[in-house]
């Protein structure tokens, strides 16, 4: 990486400005992968490839629910921004196959954030 | 976007009758033929509780609570097709968080440094940068933000003492040495969001004159370890550190160093002994380290949230952040809710929120079938605050004003089962392992006081000792060293001013009202309650049970640890506990 000027910092933002794009977050901090954020990933990661989603996976810190984890925040064009909380194998590969695939949200496994 | 509705019954106790209104919402829409276009959702936890069934349309965010089978049909028709409130039960959102210092936590990638300069990371830097360290230092007085360790102390004064002391090294610190019991705040701000603190100490560097900063972070986080060398390591690539910064003439080098587990070390004049080398040892203030720190140098402190907040401040101004919070705490404050509570993690709120609405609000009131009976702030430092004071604001003079303090945000709550005089024996238990030693107030009045609590919730305490704790108590805050025997007898004062009747039981008595203390409480089997199902010989792990499903079982008292477990697993509620 180059010497960063106060102009480079700027393009630097604008370039990796969040573009409109579909995600899913797994939370990576210590209480995430005490609670099996790591299985989660690969699962995630595995599924994608497996259904070619048009689905991004990313790592992110603690979002601070650490009871619920390992969370996962799914964010699909035209639904709800939304977190799956305690998820485990089965509900991973559900968030692909419904979620992200069929546009359906999932039941009994969704929490609130409570951030404004 | 289509219709979104989320359902849950938070009902305390009782049937769950989400299913049952979901059912009841789908019947409704596919009589209007809609269930092509509304997406029902089942969830586990709708952000409101103990509020009876609850209904939320998005994406208006329409929020219902105590909603009725009958109000199904007005949701579907008012809210669904026409788009607008069902007024009967709309309700306005209640306690919600506000995130500055956990603005990228769960946010960015805590290992990509682009995607932190995409949330406008190091651009107060640049800004700093181009005017003097002065208007830097105007703007965080204006910002009144003050110290997140615990005391409180106003940043932006600390800083201008540590520009203004003679010297030409000076150096900033940052206080990753968490350790109160229950705390976590600053270790998930490291893992999460490590660019942002390390921007606020480059900051905090220029403003004071530093050239040169110590990560001292303890050495049971090696994750936030690892995220911050990685950071670390990114910044001096992008020419964020080293010299020469954004092309000015400042220059400025960070290093880690690692706590090797004492909790005395997060007091500022021991963390200094141990970043030297030396063994951590707190020494007499004045003179205090702005004068005379880290190699005898002009150093200031800062705690990890502290410096977090820096960034943002700069960015969008003092006066913006002054506007948050109460007249004299500003801001927001991190939280690490946990104990005996429902939803347990970290919440970031404004100064000046009540406490209820962090306990039963945020963090969704006690674990099923228990009532909430206090919570305890500041760790070991602190002190408890009784239920019925609850609509107390959180900041540093009310909290200090009810005997507790803000510390550095631990939040534990405590539910019904849990014993006062226990709770002050766990804490002055743990300050008297952490106690370095070197002064006898701290050393010996510790102990003292510990064996006097052990003495009563064994139940061979007396009337004297109680006074005898408060003397002890009163004669360490006023003759120790440092701030852990200053603040150790805290939380015994305060379960003493607050729960008197609770040490009176245990004293006079001999009894344990919360039925914890286990040389004070016994387990019985009523045998007219009792279904011989054996679930309590199943449980217990001392086999202290006897008996089989057709006479019946019984306790042995003399094997009998009174670990409670077969009390929990009894389903008829047929063991009692006196």
């Amino acid at each position: 990486m180059e010497k960063l000027t106060k102009d480079g910092l700027e393009k630097l933002r604008q370039q990796h400005a969040a573009a409109d794009k579909n995600y899913i977050k797994v939370g990576f901090s210590s209480c995430g992968i005490a609670a099996g954020a790591q299985e989660v990933y690969d699962v995630l990661c595995e599924e994608v490839r497996k259904h070619n989603a048009d689905v991004e996976i990313k790592k992110c810190g603690c979002v601070g629910m650490c009871s619920a984890e390992p969370l996962v925040e799914v964010r699909v064009k035209n639904m709800p921004r939304v977190f799956y909380g305690k998820v485990d194998k089965e509900t991973a590969i559900k968030i692909v196959e419904k979620h992200v695939g069929a546009k359906m949200l999932l039941n009994d496994r969704i929490y609130d954030m409570k951030v404004s | 976007m289509g219709k979104t509705v989320f359902i849950k019954d938070t009902t305390i106790g009782g049937k769950d009758r989400t299913r049952d209104v979901y059912g009841i919402l789908l019947g409704v829409l596919r009589e209007r033929g809609l269930e092509n276009n509304v997406q029902l959702v089942r969830v586990v936890d709708i952000g409101v509780y103990g509020q009876g069934v609850v209904v939320r349309v998005l994406p208006e965010n329409f929020l219902y609570t105590h909603v009725e089978d009958a109000d199904i049909v007005g949701i579907v028709e008012q809210s669904l097709i026409g788009g607008k409130p069902f007024a009967a039960k709309l309700v306005a959102e209640g306690a919600r968080q506000l995130r500055i210092v956990l603005r990228n936590c769960g946010v960015i990638d805590p290992e990509s440094i682009e995607e932190y300069i995409a949330k406008d990371g190091y651009q107060a830097l640049a800004k700093v940068l181009s005017d003097t360290p002065e208007k830097t230092l105007q703007e965080m007085k204006t910002s009144g933000l003050r110290g997140r360790g615990g005391a409180g102390f106003p940043t932006g004064m600390k800083w201008e003492f540590t520009r203004k002391s003679p010297g030409a090294q000076k150096y900033i610190i940052c206080n990753g040495d968490e350790g109160d019991p229950g705390a976590y705040m600053d270790r998930s701000v490291l893992e999460g969001d490590p660019h942002s603190v390390i921007e606020g100490m480059i900051i905090g560097g220029y403003a004071i004159g530093a050239s040169k900063g110590y990560f001292y972070i303890r050495a049971e986080y090696p994750l936030a370890i690892e995220r911050i060398e990685k950071a670390l390591h990114q910044c001096r690539e992008a020419g964020l550190l080293g010299k020469n910064i954004f092309g000015s003439s400042f220059s400025f080098d960070v290093e880690i160093r690692l706590g090797a587990g004492a909790f005395v070390c997060g007091e500022e004049t021991a963390l200094i002994a141990s970043i030297e080398g030396k063994r951590g040892y707190p020494s007499p203030r004045p003179p205090f380290p702005s004068v005379k720190g880290l190699w005898g140098k002009p150093t200031c402190i800062n705690n990890v949230e502290t410096l977090a907040n820096i960034p943002v401040i700069l960015l969008k101004g003092g006066a913006w952040f002054a506007g948050i919070g109460t007249a004299s705490s500003k801001g927001t404050k991190v939280f690490a809710v946990t104990g005996k509570v429902k939803n347990s993690g970290l919440v970031e709120v404004p100064m000046g929120t009540a406490i209820e609405d962090i306990v039963y609000g945020i963090g969704g009131g006690a674990l099923a079938g228990k009532s909430v009976k206090a919570i305890q702030t500041g760790g070991p430092s602190g002190g408890v605050i009784p239920k019925e004071h609850f609509s107390t604001k959180v900041d540093y003079e009310s909290l200090q004003q009810m005997g507790s303090i803000m510390g550095s945000g631990g939040m534990i709550v405590m539910d019904e089962d849990d014993c006062m005089p226990d709770i002050a024996k766990f804490y002055l238990g743990f300050c008297v392992d952490e106690s370095c030693g070197k002064c006898a107030p701290c050393r010996i009045g510790g102990t003292q006081m510990l064996r006097l609590l052990t003495k009563v919730t064994e139940g061979e305490g007396t009337p004297k000792d109680l006074e005898q704790l408060e003397q002890i108590s009163h004669a360490m805050q006023k003759a120790s060293l440092c701030g852990l025997g200053q603040t150790a007898p805290n939380p015994v004062l305060s379960t003493l001013h607050y729960y008197r009747a609770e040490y009176d039981a245990h004293v006079k008595n001999k009894k344990c009202p919360a039925c914890k203390c286990a040389k004070l409480v016994r387990f019985l089997i009523m045998s007219e309650k009792c279904v011989k199902c054996g679930m309590c010989f199943k449980a217990c792990p001392v086999n202290a049970i006897s008996g089989n499903r057709e006479s019946g079982y019984l306790i042995d008292q003399t094997k009998c640890i009174r670990c409670g477990q077969c009390f929990e697993a009894c389903k008829p509620r047929a063991i009692s506990r006196s």
